[in-house]
Formats: structure tokens, C-alpha cells, sequence
């Protein structure tokens, strides 16, 4: 074998040559898809590596990613590429043929660009991201980076606790990224041109509002392992406030998508609705930290379904958001939409439907597309429950709902519960069994069903994790012996065939909850346990739970402190200097509430005073209108 | 309604040969899509555009005279078929011309294959000269043995580049590779590159597929 340094572009197409034909599905990791942005190197300014820290696959079904894809790259001098995880097979040869991580733009090894950014959607996904930079030749830790580039940064949901990936990140995005990846691709281009130094440039990006560089603030701890104080240095803010997009409706869009050769998990076009949730379920961080509730207009949503559809070839679309039956006019929204896309041949599908607004004429709509199995989270077995999670669904709106989809023809249908909710007790458990048992009969008591189709419903269970910016912050996550014991008198009184149960793996919530409101010292365990090899945590395959409980004991640090301790609402949060527009004394009063079972009305019957309103001028909330 | 038969051909490089046959496919389905063009939609519950290919070729090869069918349902000219097909396709797939079939994909019986490779060209010679070169070859009903000399219908061995005829067609195929697999079992050499491009298309009756 010939020995050549690998450079990327189209000598590093040989040397992908050499090996590609023994790798699973080698078209994911060569690029050159319809849609994607190739430009040349000599005209840009400013290298964008966009990470996702999960396969191809997973990545490539992501908006977000899309949407800052095409934002970045409609600036002529600036190059934003994609990056995913290699499977083992992938990067075992790539380890051994000393082949850096590359985008799949150029090629080009990522090391050398401007920055390296990840968008970071789950917990799960932590040791991922170290993986991916020690493939691309990168050091881990943020502290031994030296020179201007590649500046490490983070996005995401996540990034609102990012104190977990303190130690690996050079800064982190705080909000929507729409404005933020712009000015900081500015700044780059001006830094590069002055020659500043990292540090320079870190100092400067901590002066635009939503830019969290974690090296300029100081922690310090109690003896009871809880956090003391969160001190901020030089010209960096006591509290970063994350940025917003005002006007969603004239809000960058994409009009193409890279559309891939392979399937992959979503494959059709998304097009955005609305922003934020006007729902407030207790347990949801994006009911949160997505406000506030903001919506496009019905003219913008068609034109940009058309030319979606048009420009990528997709004959399915689909509409997302956090509740996308939340669309003031969805009715309207569904009968311009259905008009294009079955004169198109067209699929439209639904995700995200909430049960309370699921009338005839929506499901009509849908069904004359496509008829599959319909999916509900009541998320509590009980209605005292459901007040304290605030899910403001009742029985009886669950039940229109199946009687309708029922009548559609549905029989398969799906119920979502989560395990471990405060104030759960087995009368809640059972509960779940017993609105299983309604919708079975909900199912005979319609006199024109299908004949020879019985119903099938599953009830799918997940185990509650506390969120940071959630009314829930507060709260312990169940220990492993309850939440088993829980599943198991589930179980034990469910005697009905047509309903089945199945949950999920207690390891992988723990973990979650840990990494999901953890301080600065969980790094130290994150880079241990990738140390041990754990990567792709959220492949059942790759999950190695032992890994971890080594990592935990060799840092000194128990799981048990983080999940499964109530924390008191003067505690300081590992998160407390960051602001995410809605007020604390908001959680603690719903929190409070939750406790005493009673429910909060949805933004738009009611505003509830989260702070968002406040924070943003009284300009940007659209929940009452 | 009218509808015109037409056939393109088609170049599948670099990136390109990467796509499986199956997702070729899909790719050339989104590509019509997206070429507005007016092409016939097979009828049914799941109406899609119909296109058919000629003779599939292998994951990792390169093709220079790949072949499609499908119908127009108005009458377009040859060249806006084709500007309008390589703007929505991927830029290592390439329209080369569009034609009115002439022959039908079960007069294909040989193809002929340009190899680019590392291969010891010496080596390589002497065992293509030999009386018989067997190897296994993978069919739907299992593996079966073969002697790949007397399918060889032209062989040239430049140091560049060596150029192979072999039958092909949907019923009887002889992937080139598999000369190049019977060689490095054979010899124990190591071939590390190995480029192979399809070059043409013939018929039963000698001419080039068109």
C-alpha cells in the first residue's frame, strides 16, 4: 500500500478508494448527494465543519442542521460543510490508515477548518462528540488548543446545562443559532484577517449576547458537592441570555435539502410551523426553552412546502414543531396543504398531533393521504396525575380520539406513559392498564369495525428524567427498584392479549438524568468513559453501562447525587448563569403547584407569567393574540 | 394519452459508483421529479415514476454507457430531456445522449470493461495465458464453479490499463472482478486499486446496445 499523508479532496478520494468497497453502505461517507454545497476553497473566508455526533443516518433527518446549512452556506464566502460519526467498521479503517475525520463537502480533513461545531441534541451523544474530535486529530480537552483555529463549538437543546462538556468546548451557542452562527463566522473572518490569538477571539465572542464560552467563568463548590458560587472573568456577562429569532415568518428557510442516496431515518421534506409550546407539561424542556410560542403564516408555510418539494424530488413531506395541532389555523393550514400535495402525489404526514384537537376534519385530512397506526401520550395513567404533570388531556379526549381514528378504519394503537413521575403512585400505575382497557373497548363498542382485525394496543414506557429549565428541575428520578417494581405490577395485573407493554432500559435514563443536570466535575467522568471506549451511548449495541459505573467510581462522583436527590429551590443550579428567558420563580410556583395537583391553562386561554413576555419586550409571544 | 419511448445514456462516476443499484433508483426517481420533465407515472394506489435500467452494475464500478428507459408522455426534444435530467441529477451522474430504444435489454450479451489497477502486470499475464481459470461464482441457487477463460472474449494487458470483454445480460453475467478475486487466489498477490469502468455495451448480434 502506498504511504500518502491523507489531505482530503480529490487525492483523498483515492485513498477512500482503497477500502470504501469493504465498509457498510459506503455512500454515506463520500458525500456528492444532490443539494449539497460544494464551492471553491480559494474564494471562502471562513470553514464551517458542522457536526453531528451520531451516524449519518440519524444526522441527516435533523431540521436544525439543514436549516444552518443553508443559512451559512447562501454567504458566498463561507463554506459550511457535514460531519457525522463513522460506524466502527468506518473508522477502525480510518484509525488504521491515519485518515482524520473529513467533511463530505471537500473531503477535507476537519481539523483544518475555522471551526468545528456540533449540534447537540441529546445526552446520550456526549462521549460521541470526544470521539469525533480525537478522529479528527483534535484535543479533547479545550484547554490544550492552541492558535485561532478550529474553534470547538457547541448548539442544542443540551447546550442550556452544558456544564457537563465544560472541559471540550470552546463555546457553546445558547438559543436559536439562526443570528448567532452568522456573527461568529464574522468575527472569525475579522480575527483571521488581525491575526488575534484564541484566547482574543474567545474574549470577543463573549461579548455577543448568547455566546457562553465556559472558560471564562470560575465554579466553585459546597462540601455537600452542590454548587457555591459561578463567577464570571474579564468582559464575560454574570448571565448569558439566549437569543431568539423575532420574526419566524421572514426567518431564513431552506428552499433544497441535501437529499441522500441511502434511507435514512426521516427520509422527506420538513418544513417548519411554528416555534416555542403553549402547552407547559411539566416534565417537557422544549416546552420551555423553545419559547416563546411564535408561528409562521399559512402563505409562508405552503410556498415554502412547494418549494421544498420541487427543488429536493421528495414525494413525502412532512410539518414540525412541538404541537403542530397548535397551528391557530390548522384546519385552514391542512386544506391548502392537502390541495397541493395530492394534485402532487404527495404524502403529508403529521407527527407531533395532540389529542385534545384531534377533530373529524383533521383526521379526515390525513387519512385520505395515508392510514398507519396512531400514537397518544397521556403520559399519566390518572387524571390527578396528569394535573400534577400538567398533560392537560382527560380520559375522555383520548377516548374521542380512538373512537374517531377507530372509525377511520386505525386499529393499531400506541400510548405513551412515563414511569417514575412525582407523586406517582401504584393507583397511577394502574391506571395505565385501565385507559388501555377503555381504548380496547372503545374499539367494540363501534358497531362498524373492521371484522377480522383486532385491535392492538401498546402501551410503551418510558422512565421520567428531570430537565434542567423544567417546573421538574427539582425533583429526584426514581431509583432502579422502584421503577422495576413499578413495571413489574404493571405487568402482573395487564391480562388483556390485546395490549402489550414494553419500556425502556432503566441504565440509559439514569445516565441521562445524570449528564442532563450535571456540574463542570461530570466532565472528568464523560472523558473517563470514553477513555474505557464508550461511544454511540445511545446504540443499544454500543451502550456499555459497566464503563460508566467505572468512570463514576474512579472520579469520585456518585450517579445518586446528580438523578436521584431532591434539590431545594435555593440550591444553585450548575446552570444558574445561564438565562433561558423563562424565570426561575416560574419554575418554583409551578413546581409548587404540581405538588398541590393543580393543572396551569395553556398560554393561549391563559398567560401564566413564565417571564418570556418580560424578557423579550412583550413583542415576540404569540400564544394570546 | 402518447407516449414516447425513450432511452438515456448515462455516465456513473467517482462518488457515484457508491450508490447501490437500489438506491440508484431512488435517486433517479427524485431527479425526474425534480426535472419537471413529463414522464409516465405507473397507475395504482402508489403512483411513481417508471424507469427502467438496462443492466445493473456492481457497487464500486464505474460506468460509462449506462442505459434507462422510461416514458414521456409529450413530445420533447432530445436535448432539453437532457439539460433538464443532468441539472436534477447528481453531478457524478451525467446524461450523455437520449435515443429511441432500438434494441431490448435481452439482446444485451457482452460488456466490455477499461481496469485500472496495481496489479503485477507480468503475473497477471501469465495467469490469463493458462489453459483454465476456475472460480467460484455466486448464483441465486448457490455456488457454482466456473472456467472464466473460454468467457474472456477480448483481453488486452497495457501497463496502463487492461481492457476485458465478458458476457453480460440479466441472465448470464460475469462480473469482471471476479477474473481479478481468481487471480490474487490463485497467486497470492495483493491488489490494492482496482478501478473498473464500464465501457460498452454489446448485443447478441455484435453491435453496441443503443
Amino acid at each position: 500500500m502506498a504511504e500518502r499523508k491523507y489531505t482530503g479532496g480529490a487525492e483523498g478520494m483515492k485513498i477512500l478508494d482503497e477500502f470504501l468497497l469493504k465498509i457498510q453502505k459506503p455512500s454515506r461517507y463520500i458525500g456528492g448527494e444532490v443539494g449539497a454545497v460544494i464551492k471553491d476553497k480559494s474564494k471562502v473566508d471562513v470553514r464551517f465543519a458542522f457536526c453531528f455526533p451520531d451516524t449519518y443516518e440519524i444526522g441527516m433527518s435533523h431540521l436544525g442542521m439543514k436549516i444552518l446549512y443553508g443559512l451559512k452556506n447562501a454567504v458566498p464566502n463561507y463554506w459550511c460543510e457535514r460531519v457525522f460519526m463513522p460506524l466502527p467498521d468506518m473508522e477502525e479503517e480510518m484509525r488504521k490508515r491515519d485518515i482524520p475525520l473529513f467533511a463530505l463537502e471537500s473531503l477535507d480533513p476537519i481539523k483544518d477548518f475555522d471551526f468545528i461545531g456540533f449540534t447537540i441534541q441529546y445526552e446520550m451523544c456526549y462521549t460521541t462528540i470526544l470521539e469525533m474530535l480525537d478522529l479528527a486529530g483534535v484535543p479533547v480537552l479545550q484547554s490544550e488548543r492552541e492558535g485561532l483555529a478550529p474553534i470547538v463549538v457547541g448548539g442544542g437543546p443540551c447546550v442550556c446545562n452544558a456544564e457537563p462538556l465544560a472541559d471540550f468546548f470552546d463555546l457553546f451557542i445558547i438559543g436559536e443559532g439562526e443570528e448567532l452562527n452568522l456573527e461568529l463566522m464574522a468575527l472569525m473572518e475579522k480575527c483571521k484577517k488581525e491575526g488575534t490569538t484564541r484566547q482574543e477571539f474567545l474574549r470577543r465572542a463573549a461579548e455577543i449576547e448568547g455566546i457562553y464560552v465556559p472558560s471564562l467563568y470560575d465554579v466553585s463548590y459546597n462540601d455537600d458537592g452542590t454548587v457555591k458560587t459561578i463567577e464570571a472573568k474579564e468582559t464575560a456577562p454574570a448571565q448569558v441570555t439566549k437569543r431568539i429569532v423575532k420574526d419566524i415568518d421572514k426567518m431564513y428557510a431552506p428552499d433544497s435539502f441535501v437529499v441522500p442516496f441511502c434511507n435514512i431515518v426521516h427520509d422527506r421534506a420538513v418544513v417548519e410551523v411554528l416555534r416555542g409550546c403553549i402547552r407547559g407539561c411539566r416534565f417537557c424542556q422544549a416546552g420551555f426553552i423553545y419559547r416563546p410560542f411564535r408561528e409562521k403564516s399559512k402563505e409562508t408555510i405552503l410556498t415554502q412546502t412547494k418549494t421544498l418539494c420541487e427543488n429536493t424530488g421528495y414525494d413525502e413531506v412532512s410539518l414540525s414543531s412541538l404541537s403542530t395541532s397548535d397551528f391557530k389555523d390548522i384546519e385552514g393550514l391542512l386544506t391548502d396543504l392537502t390541495d397541493y400535495t395530492s394534485k402532487n402525489d404527495i404524502n403529508l404526514s403529521l407527527p407531533s398531533l395532540r389529542v385534545d384537537r384531534f377533530s373529524d376534519e383533521v383526521l379526515k385530512k390525513i387519512t385520505d393521504v395515508r392510514k398507519s397506526g396512531l400514537t397518544f401520550a397521556p403520559e399519566g395513567g390518572t387524571q390527578r396525575l396528569r394535573d400534577v404533570i400538567n398533560k392537560n388531556v382527560t380520559e375522555q379526549n383520548v377516548l374521542d380520539s380512538v373512537k374517531i381514528a377507530f372509525e377511520g378504519g386505525y386499529t393499531n394503537i400506541k400510548l405513551y406513559f412515563m414511569l417514575g413521575l412525582p407523586t406517582e403512585t401504584l393507583e397511577d400505575i394502574e391506571g395505565i392498564y385501565n385507559l388501555a382497557r377503555a381504548v380496547v373497548e372503545q374499539f367494540y363498542a363501534n358497531p362498524n369495525r373492521k371484522k377480522g382485525k383486532p385491535v392492538s394496543v401498546s402501551i410503551s414506557l418510558s422512565t421520567f428524567i428531570p430537565k434542567p429549565f423544567t417546573p421538574f428541575e427539582f425533583e429526584p428520578q426514581l431509583d432502579e427498584e422502584s421503577i422495576k417494581a413499578r413495571q413489574k405490577h404493571l405487568i402482573s395485573i395487564c391480562s388483556d392479549k390485546k395490549i402489550s407493554i414494553s419500556w425502556s432500559k432503566y441504565n440509559t435514563s439514569l445516565l441521562e438524568a445524570v449528564l442532563a443536570r450535571g456540574d463542570r466535575r461530570i466532565g472528568k467522568v464523560i472523558y473517563s468513559a470514553w477513555k474505557k471506549g464508550c461511544k454511540l451511548d445511545s446504540w443499544e449495541e454500543y451502550f456499555d453501562f459497566g464503563k460508566w459505573q467505572q468512570a463514576f467510581d474512579e472520579c469520585g462522583l456518585s450517579m445518586e447525587f446528580y438523578a436521584n436527590r431532591r434539590r431545594e429551590y435555593d440550591e444553585i443550579a450548575p446552570w444558574s448563569h445561564i438565562n433561558m428567558l423563562v424565570s426561575r420563580e416560574f419554575f418554583i410556583e409551578e413546581n409548587k403547584r404540581a405538588h398541590e395537583g393543580i393543572a396551569t391553562p395553556n398560554c393561549r386561554e391563559k398567560c401564566s407569567n413564565c417571564g418570556v413576555t418580560k424578557c423579550v419586550g412583550g413583542e415576540v409571544c404569540r400564544a394570546i393574540r | 394519452m402518447p407516449s414516447v419511448n425513450t432511452r438515456v445514456f448515462f455516465s456513473k462516476m467517482d462518488r457515484a459508483k457508491y450508490i447501490s443499484h437500489l438506491d440508484l433508483n431512488h435517486c433517479v426517481q427524485r431527479a425526474m421529479r425534480r426535472s419537471k420533465l413529463p414522464i409516465w407515472q405507473t397507475e395504482g394506489y402508489n403512483p411513481h415514476t417508471y424507469v427502467a435500467f438496462m443492466l445493473p452494475l456492481s457497487l464500486g464500478q464505474e460506468g460509462i454507457c449506462e442505459a434507462m428507459d422510461f416514458r414521456l408522455t409529450e413530445d420533447i426534444a432530445p436535448e432539453e430531456v437532457m439539460q433538464k435530467l443532468n441539472e436534477s441529477l447528481p453531478p457524478d451522474i451525467r446524461i450523455i445522449s437520449v435515443k429511441t430504444p432500438n434494441y431490448k435489454n435481452t439482446d444485451i450479451a457482452s460488456a466490455e470493461y477499461r481496469i485500472e489497477s496495481d496489479v503485477n502486470i507480468e503475473k497477471f499475464r501469465t495467469f490469463t495465458d493458462s489453459e483454465q481459470i476456475l472460480t467460484e461464482k455466486k448464483t441465486k441457487k448457490g455456488v457454482s464453479t466456473v472456467d472464466l477463460k473460454p468467457l474472456i472474449s477480448e483481453l488486452s494487458i497495457e501497463a496502463d490499463a487492461i481492457t476485458l470483454r465478458l458476457p453480460a445480460g440479466n441472465d448470464f453475467n460475469i462480473n469482471p472482478s471476479l477474473l481479478f478475486e481468481a487471480f490474487q487466489n490463485a497467486t497470492g498477490e495483493e491488489i490494492s486499486r482496482l478501478r473498473i469502468v464500464r465501457t460498452k455495451i454489446f448485443c447478441a448480434d455484435g453491435n453496441i446496445f443503443s
